[in-house]
């Protein structure tokens, strides 16, 4: 199925406008979880093939941590937060404030405190997204899922696979203080949802 | 020993050189589905990732696992192989979020180990072996010079199938 009509020119800038103030949105988020301030480096914003996915988070076999969401109202979608599981140890590290590589594994505190993270990037992110857009959008309770990135990666694929060739990948640096963690957020629209995309927000938004 | 194939997401790969592994990295929902010929010393092996073919897709596609099932069979005997002797395996079909409230709506790992069990039986085809469901990813080595496959999820060893 060929879905090129489905990112055109328009929509690609409306998706950055949408995306770039809902990671901004997410660091707010994350903030305030931590009681102090976080910033987000360079958030990078493109539209990627689906089969492509495994490359950007270091090969199919390596070892992360996958936050999964479902956006539920108006717009419907999925998004995925993928970190390399070294960093999801320190990303721990700094949600409980202990000194970094304290963290060895994950317990059920530090899943849930993972679980806290995407559920609070994800309803800053979905937030942007429903004032921009007007619309009304909730996410779903998260799932922690640690495994091999290939493997995590099929939740997404296996739910979009045929519908959809291309997903938005947008990838920020949350930075605090000298620590820093990469992210790759994955967000998945279905397909109504592009269109509330294309006739809701003003492209120069 | 060359460099291992990988065998990427809705891919096909075919091989009789004695020095090549095929392998299929991190299967989590995904099947990968192997067929090995001991006489031509052929493998092949697909990486499928939905049940059942769409409209519109390759007939032979290795995307979906009916029609990839079907495609690795017509390729393997284009080059030689005999299905009736052949051996196959599969290993994946994990339901990835098991453990979440979400889980029944989208077990794709279990509408595909359906749709493969499906597939070989109107085919006629008896599996030697299969690893699948579960909730863990698993990477699966195909090595050509004796046919032999295993699986690997993660942090643990290669357990031959």
């Amino acid at each position: 199925m060929n879905d090129s009509t489905h990112f055109d020119e328009d929509l690609l800038n409306t998706l950055h406008t949408v995306a770039g103030a809902g990671i901004h949105n997410a660091a707010r988020g994350f903030s305030s979880l931590l009681g102090h301030q976080i910033q987000v480096l360079n958030p990078v914003v493109r539209v990627v093939p689906i089969l492509e996915i495994p490359r950007y988070v270091g090969g199919p076999e390596s070892e992360a941590i996958g936050i999964y969401l479902r956006a539920e109202g108006d717009i419907a979608g999925q998004i995925m937060l993928i970190i390399p599981y070294q960093k999801g140890l320190e990303l721990v590290d700094l949600l409980m404030d202990v000194p970094a590589g304290t963290t060895k594994q994950l317990g059920s505190l530090e899943r849930s405190a993972l679980g806290e993270v995407g559920n609070l990037t994800g309803t800053f992110f979905l937030n942007a997204v429903a004032n921009l857009t007007g619309t009304s959008v909730r996410p779903t309770p998260p799932a922690v899922i640690v495994d091999m990135v290939g493997a995590i990666l099929d939740i997404i694929i296996a739910t979009t696979g045929g519908v959809t060739d291309r997903v938005i990948l947008m990838q920020a640096e949350f930075i605090d203080g000298e620590r820093s963690v990469e992210t790759n957020f994955w967000v998945i629209p279905d397909p109504t949802t592009l269109k509330t995309f294309r006739n809701g927000v003003p492209s120069e938004a | 020993m060359n460099d291992p194939i990988n065998v990427g997401l809705g891919e096909r790969v075919i091989s009789a050189d004695p020095a090549d592994v095929l392998v299929a990295y991190g299967l989590g929902s995904c099947l990968g589905i192997s067929m090995y010929d001991p006489v031509r010393r052929l493998c092949g092996m697909i990486h499928a990732v939905l049940p059942q073919r769409m409209n519109g897709a390759e007939p032979d596609s290795a995307r979906f696992v009916d029609s990839g099932i079907e495609g690795l069979i017509h390729e393997m005997e284009r080059r030689g192989a005999d299905p009736r002797r052949s051996i196959f395996r599969m290993a994946g079909g994990a339901n990835m979020l098991l453990a979440s409230g979400v889980s029944h709506t989208f077990d794709i790992g279990t509408r595909n180990i359906e749709s493969a069990l499906r597939t070989f039986q109107r085919l006629g085809i008896v599996l030697k072996a299969k690893d699948v469901g579960g909730n863990l990813g698993r990477t699966v080595r195909l090595y050509v010079a004796d046919g032999r496959m295993t699986v690997r999820i993660l942090n643990g060893k290669e357990q031959e199938l």
